[in-house]
């Protein structure tokens, strides 16, 4: 059966149709997922924020006019509450990763494959870089989209991706093929 | 974290991978790729990375997400609600002796008992409208 498209759940969600705010919920929780987990790990916190991002859209539905694809206004959302989250960890010293607070490491080099250090390595880029690296790489969204997202000029972004694309090769040079 | 020298080809070779570059600086490139076996190295590193990066596999916060949304949302409705009743039961004397004290005062003080005049709707006359521009006028 074909799926009604996102413009006709919401306008069934304004007038009060949970089932189909449901649909929408169970249609974008994977994108808003894979942001808020690329920005903040798979930690308690992150699945807090993944809830306020649907409970804000669900807040603010009335006004939403869609002007955006509703995809991208909820990745917004869920990437400026990943910002917030982050903020608020750095202002209460909590200056672990969310990897190391997770599995108590304190050192990327041992026992790791190259894929978890490169976890650990995203985890530690500061969060303008993990900002654009999560969009732009994780996520797949064009520079221009990321930019747009951000509300950041597209030169930014460049400058943003390559200075965090090389910070994560120089910590994983030698593991990496060359 | 120390970062390696940041050769301009090598951000001309990054950037390459997120906008377009004009002709001339990717003809340059590739034959600096070819040149430079550094820079090819390093370019490589950077596509593994890329693609280790954009393997992942589909996210989600696990099962019934969308009915724990659901439930919250219901749950901070219904909050908003007592909060509201809550309210109105535990001030109800007091907000209802207010009113009625500013409708006996209203009576008491009407010079024709008007339904206007106790309900504090009486209308403003010619002489408030003058006496206010006077005294903006005074004090400007």
């Amino acid at each position: 059966m074909q799926q009604p498209p996102d413009e006709v759940l919401i306008e069934q969600s304004k007038n009060g149709d949970m089932a189909s705010f449901k649909q929408l919920v169970i249609r974008h929780e994977g994108k808003v997922a894979g942001v808020i987990r690329s920005m903040l790990g798979a930690t308690a916190e992150a699945e807090d924020v993944g809830q306020e991002v649907f409970i804000r859209f669900y807040e603010s539905l009335k006004a939403f006019r869609g002007d955006a694809q509703l995809s991208t206004y909820l990745v917004r959302i869920a990437m400026n509450l990943s910002l917030n989250e982050l903020k608020r960890k750095k202002r209460s010293f909590l200056r672990f990763s969310p990897l190391e607070a997770a599995t108590g490491m304190n050192d990327g080099n041992q026992t790791m494959d190259l894929q978890e250090q490169l976890q650990y390595e995203f985890a530690r880029l500061s969060s303008e870089f993990k900002a654009v690296a999560t969009l732009r790489l994780v996520e797949g969204y064009s520079t221009e989209e990321t930019a747009e997202i951000l509300k950041v000029p597209v030169g930014t972004v460049l400058s943003r991706l390559s200075r965090a694309q090389q910070k994560l090769r120089t910590a994983l040079a030698k593991k990496l093929k060359s | 974290m120390r970062l390696d020298f940041f050769s301009p080809e090598e951000e001309m070779f990054l950037h390459s991978l997120d906008s377009r570059l004009p002709e001339g600086d990717l003809v340059k490139l590739e034959l600096t790729l070819q040149q430079n076996s550094t820079l090819k190295s390093k370019a490589q590193q950077y596509l593994q990375l890329r693609e280790m990066l954009m393997q992942k596999e589909t996210d989600s916060f696990g099962p019934f997400f969308a009915e724990r949304i659901l439930h919250q949302i219901k749950q901070r409705t219904q909050e908003i609600d007592y909060l509201i009743l809550f309210f109105f039961k535990k001030y109800q004397l007091v907000i209802i002796g207010i009113v009625i004290a500013l409708l006996a005062a209203n009576i008491f003080t009407a010079e024709e008992l008007t339904l206007k005049s106790i309900l504090g709707m009486g209308e403003q006359t010619i002489e408030d409208i003058i006496s206010i521009d006077v005294y903006k006028n005074i004090t400007e």
